[in-house]
């Protein structure tokens, strides 16, 4: 845990941009995907080509108008995009159509928990609004060894939404339980695949020092390009560490961009902002305002899905689960609704809890896939659990097969079978094992029954042995406790 | 009465990424005093409580469904390139951040 | 080169064609020919498309030998204004950033004529950018004026209204942002229509002020502006400011009865401060024609008026500025030799790219738009607009269609006025208004002063293009004005 600061209050603000998944981008027709070549995800309109207009994009919106309902904002009937006006070689047109002074979504807020089963802190939320992104500059020398910048406009126009909170935040990992939350948030309404490494969801972090019990806010500074949740903490923490020492020389923060560096765990100042950008603003002459109705927020609202605080608080009441297991379970919607299904097939919430978060999860991470991916259904999670209730093989068999079903997919019992991992419990095999050990061991026997109750442990052992593991030991426990007359 | 400085024109033209010669800033100083002076006029016209004006139209925002087209194939794309290498547009070399917005 | 004879108007050529009393590959090679021809004396075209335009006269000749046309405008060599995109062809907007240019994609614009079959023979003279009353701020050099090659042609379209003057093709396509077709229309003699925002597709048309520009036609007379505009008309889903209305039917209302409508007189636009009294007693003779043929007059009031050249001015510098910064040198067109950076490579290219009268207004643009000034000029004109909007909703509670001059004076002297912007700006007080309330205009021709020809100004409300057309085809039927030809061409 990173915490704020002894003698100054921490304030920060985060500003999120979270692409959205759409097919196509905010304002053409050109396709959204990751890992192209360059130039081969674009349309005249990416390029800013002479004459293109744009044309906004109806599932973009509805996103975003699930996402401020997710995060308690008001979405605005009327709204309108405005043209923010800078030149530079991922900017095709010269400008980037954003939004401006109003924005599609206001007000909000998100209840974030800090610490597991702490009170959670609401993180007010001022605005979310839409618009598109920027190309890529890739500064790396070429194949061909040129010296210049090359210029890949695929991303140049997806759909993000900017998400931006209040400074609300108090310490590093305050505002890192933000972004998890919100991106959950994100991720549960389907808006956003939210990947971190793609890029899909990126940060920029104010921060600002005054000394503790004190009103007035210090200057802030603004970390770009936060592409981690450690790197936030980080980031925030040595942005902390660096502006608390200028507190205590009595040197002013200058307001500033800043960059963090995870090589020296150090903040640096990008530029500084002695003239204040001029982007200015208008609104897009080309683009008619945009106007939502009332029907359509009703319609979104309807659809929204469970929520990951909702369902967490349901899974510990209707399931009896501890809170640690329901937040994990919760973390993202696929696996709720997997854990939801596999209790549906099986009766009951513990075993599934545990066989999921232990075994599954263990096998995903393994197979570097997500549950989405797993090949085990949850019916057939189920099915092997039941396997084991029913002796018909021992849980270690069973968790055994766990990552060959996850991966492949089957029938849990018909690979039981193929793989001779039936438990030996009712079969004249399990018997005959508990003789041949009984009559190879006939001290150990008679310590037993002298009351050296602990020599059983060792003679259960040798059982296990001789049956190469499969027999159940609950059977094979109560074999031998009869055998020995106990 | 003045209404703008050389140094205001110079700062609009740095925005706008235009580079004027000496004589050129004079003469635009005095374009654009003129301009700015005739343009006066509008103060006097009371606009209170008037909404202003960015589109004639009465419409309702258009959207299109979210369906991707075939990208521009990459050699129309590049077609006009002043300068490339394979299929990225190349500029002279980006310094960190600069003139980021 | 001598000069082949002038393409007369639509309908005759049609007649002509369908007739088999001439192919349409005949009729692109003459348009061509004297084009080429005429281009010395009166630099009307940027660039043509000879091979191309022969090419496509050779397949609409058989598809009407096939009897199977595409339109009524199959075959007829026509020509666009150099903003308008067309896949596989340069486009420079008279511009040397665009120098070399060549355009991946189509504008709405010319897939409707190529739908059509109509040719396109080339890319006609423009001020740059569309930025211009003159086409002196043209790269190319200015054009001239048929009726005295010494005068200016008029602009921004003016290689347009020229190329159809000069009996070059039959009709032209044009774009108007602040008076750009109906004033070279007015200069040169010809009907040029600016239709109502949202009616044409600006999908293709290069942006100079997204808010005002609109595409319209020229053209010999009404009737031949109803139809092209009504095949150039209609919603687009590429454009957002499109109006999602159908295409009208215009020829329909070209019946040349007019009683009964009220035509506006606006007092404002009538005063001699400023007029030439020529042209003032042109249009004024002009309405007495149409009173004589049934109109009823009514005096009506705009009294904002004397701020729309001020509002105007802000609003399409403004958005200027920022439709004209993806002019960078980086993914097309012109960029600097051996530029050392990112930012001397912004600079130079777009300081040699654009011309003196585009960084004037690009300047006035960014500055009407940069903190601190934002609410005192750009807000305040927004709001002006308003005003003058309301001026019309107003005046046409009372009256059918407005009558005015089409501009203060007969074309001017070529040079005569580029050193002084302002007064440049002036002369464009009576058509700016219609682009700023969104309005239709048309401009026709209605007598001579000075041996140049004057324009009557029709605006009309909203969508109402078929009464404005109504108004001048019947004018047209009463008068011979728009029969004249330039006496060294004819």
């Amino acid at each position: 845990m990173s915490e704020g600061h002894p003698r100054y209050d921490v304030v920060i603000g985060l500003e999120v941009h979270a692409q959205l998944c759409t097919e196509s981008k905010l304002f053409s027709p050109a396709p959204v995907a990751y890992g192209e070549p360059a130039n081969h995800c674009v349309h005249p309109i990416c390029l800013g080509l002479p004459g293109v207009l744009p044309v906004l994009n109806a599932r973009a919106v509805e996103f975003a108008i699930l996402a401020g309902l997710a995060t308690h904002c008001t979405v605005q009937l009327h709204s309108v995009f405005a043209r923010k006006n800078y030149f530079y070689p991922d900017l095709p047109k010269g400008y980037q159509i954003s939004q401006y002074e109003e924005p599609i979504c206001t007000e909000g807020w998100i209840d974030v928990v800090v610490e597991p089963g702490a009170a959670p802190r609401r993180i007010r939320l001022t605005r979310i609004h839409m618009e598109e992104d920027a190309g890529k500059l890739i500064h790396e020398a070429g194949a061909a060894g040129s010296d210049g910048t090359r210029v890949d406009l695929n991303r140049a126009g997806v759909p993000l939404l900017e998400i931006v909170s209040e400074p609300d935040l108090r310490s590093p990992s305050e505002a890192a339980a933000y972004l998890r939350t919100l991106r959950g948030i994100l991720r549960y309404i389907g808006v956003s695949d939210a990947d971190l490494e793609k890029g899909h969801f990126r940060c920029d972090a104010n921060v600002s020092l005054k000394p503790r019990g004190t009103a007035e806010l210090g200057t802030r500074t603004e970390l770009k390009n936060l592409n981690s949740f450690r790197f936030v903490e980080e980031a925030i923490s040595a942005e902390i560490a660096r502006q608390a020492e200028l507190h205590d020389e009595g040197t002013p923060v200058q307001q500033a961009t800043m960059a963090y560096d995870p090589h020296t765990s150090r903040t640096r100042v990008l530029r500084l902002k002695e003239n204040a950008d001029d982007y200015r603003y208008f609104p897009d002459p080309d683009l008619v305002p945009l106007a939502i109705s009332a029907e359509q927020i009703e319609t979104a609202r309807a659809s929204l899905p469970e929520l990951a605080d909702a369902k967490c608080a349901r899974f510990q009441s209707q399931y009896a689960l501890t809170a640690q297991d329901a937040e994990q379970l919760t973390e993202s919607r696929p696996l709720a609704d997997y854990f939801e299904a596999a209790v549906a097939a099986y009766g009951l919430a513990k075993p599934v809890a545990n066989w999921l978060l232990r075994d599954v999860l263990q096998a995903l991470g393994e197979l570097e896939l997500g549950i989405e991916a797993a090949r085990l259904a949850p019916e057939s999670l189920a099915a092997l659990i039941r396997l084991v209730d029913a002796g018909s093989t021992n849980a270690k068999s069973a968790r055994g097969l766990v990552k060959e079903l996850v991966a492949n997919g089957g029938d849990p019992a018909a690979l039981v079978h193929e793989r001779g991992l039936e438990a030996l419990s009712d079969s004249g095999e399990l018997e005959a094992a508990v003789e041949a050990v009984l009559g190879e061991h006939p001290d150990d026997a008679e310590k037993f029954r002298a009351g050296e109750k602990k020599v059983l442990n060792f003679l259960m052992g040798q059982v296990m042995r001789r049956t190469a593991g499969k027999a159940d030991p609950k059977a094979v426990r109560e074999l031998l406790a009869r055998k020995l007359g106990a | 009465m003045a209404r703008i400085s050389r140094q205001e024109v110079e700062h609009v033209a740095a925005l706008a990424r235009l580079v004027l010669e000496e004589s050129e800033a004079e003469r635009a100083v005095g374009e654009l005093e003129a301009l700015l002076d005739y343009a006066a006029l509008l103060e006097s016209v009371d606009t209170e409580g008037v909404p202003p004006t960015s589109h004639v139209l009465a419409l309702a925002t258009p959207m299109r469904d979210d369906t991707a087209s075939e990208s521009l194939e990459p050699e129309s794309a590049l077609a006009n390139a002043p300068e490339r290498e394979g299929s990225a547009f190349v500029v002279p070399r980006v310094i960190d951040d600069e003139d980021a917005g | 080169m001598s000069a082949p004879p002038p393409l007369v108007g639509l309908s005759e050529l049609r007649a002509e064609l369908d007739a088999g009393r001439t192919s349409s590959a005949q009729l692109v090679d003459r348009a061509l020919e004297r084009a080429e021809a005429l281009q010395p004396r009166l630099r009307s075209f940027i660039g043509l498309r000879g091979e191309s335009a022969r090419a496509e006269a050779e397949q609409a000749d058989a598809r009407r030998l096939r009897g199977d046309p595409r339109s009524a405008l199959d075959g007829i060599p026509v020509a666009i204004k150099d903003n308008m995109v067309q896949r596989g062809e340069p486009t420079t907007c008279g511009s040397r950033i665009l120098e070399g240019f060549v355009s991946p994609y189509s504008s709405t614009l010319v897939e409707k004529l190529e739908a059509a079959g109509a040719v396109i023979i080339g890319r006609t003279n423009m001020d740059e950018f569309a930025m211009g009353s003159s086409t002196e701020h043209s790269t190319l050099g200015a054009s001239s004026n048929p009726w005295d090659v010494s005068r200016t042609a008029g602009g921004s379209s003016g290689g347009s209204a020229v190329a159809v003057a000069a009996g070059i093709v039959p009709a032209a396509f044009g774009s108007d942002t602040g008076g750009s077709i109906r004033q070279p229309a007015s200069f040169c003699g010809v009907v040029g229509m600016k239709p109502t925002y949202g009616r044409v597709s600006r999908w293709g048309l290069v942006a100079f002020a997204s808010s005002l520009d609109q595409i319209g036609v020229f053209a010999r007379d009404a009737r031949d502006a109803a139809l092209l505009l009504e095949l150039i008309s209609g919603h687009d889903p590429r454009d957002s400011t499109s109006a999602p209305e159908p295409a009208p039917d215009l020829r329909a209302s070209l019946d040349g009865d007019v009683s009964g409508l009220v035509l506006g007189v606006p007092r404002e636009y009538f005063v001699s401060d400023g007029v030439d009294p020529e042209v003032l007693a042109r249009v004024h003779a002009a309405i007495a024609e149409l009173e004589a043929a049934g109109a009823k007059l009514r005096e009506v009031s705009l009294p904002h008026t004397y701020t729309a050249v001020a509002t105007y001015y802000l609003l399409a510098t403004a958005e200027a500025s920022s439709n004209l910064a993806r002019y960078d040198g980086v993914r097309y067109g012109r960029r600097a030799e051996g530029a050392q950076s990112l930012g001397d490579m912004y600079v130079r290219s777009r300081t040699e790219g654009f011309g003196a009268e585009v960084k004037r207004r690009i300047l006035l643009g960014t500055y009407v738009l940069s903190a601190g000034y934002y609410d005192a000029y750009y807000r305040k004109a927004q709001q002006v607009r308003t005003l003058l909007r309301r001026d019309f909703d107003e005046a046409f509670a009372g009256c059918d269609v407005i009558v005015t001059p089409t501009s203060p004076e007969v074309a001017f002297s070529l040079g005569s006025r580029t050193e002084d912007p302002l007064r440049m700006y002036l002369s464009d007080v009576y058509t700016v208004s219609c682009n700023l309330a969104g309005l239709p205009g048309v401009s026709l021709p209605c007598g001579f002063s000075d041996g140049m020809p004057v324009g009557l100004q029709l605006l009309g409300p909203p969508l109402e293009e078929g009464r404005l057309l109504r108004v001048a085809d019947a004018f047209q039927r009463r008068t011979g004005f728009h029969s004249e030809r330039p006496p060294e061409l004819a």
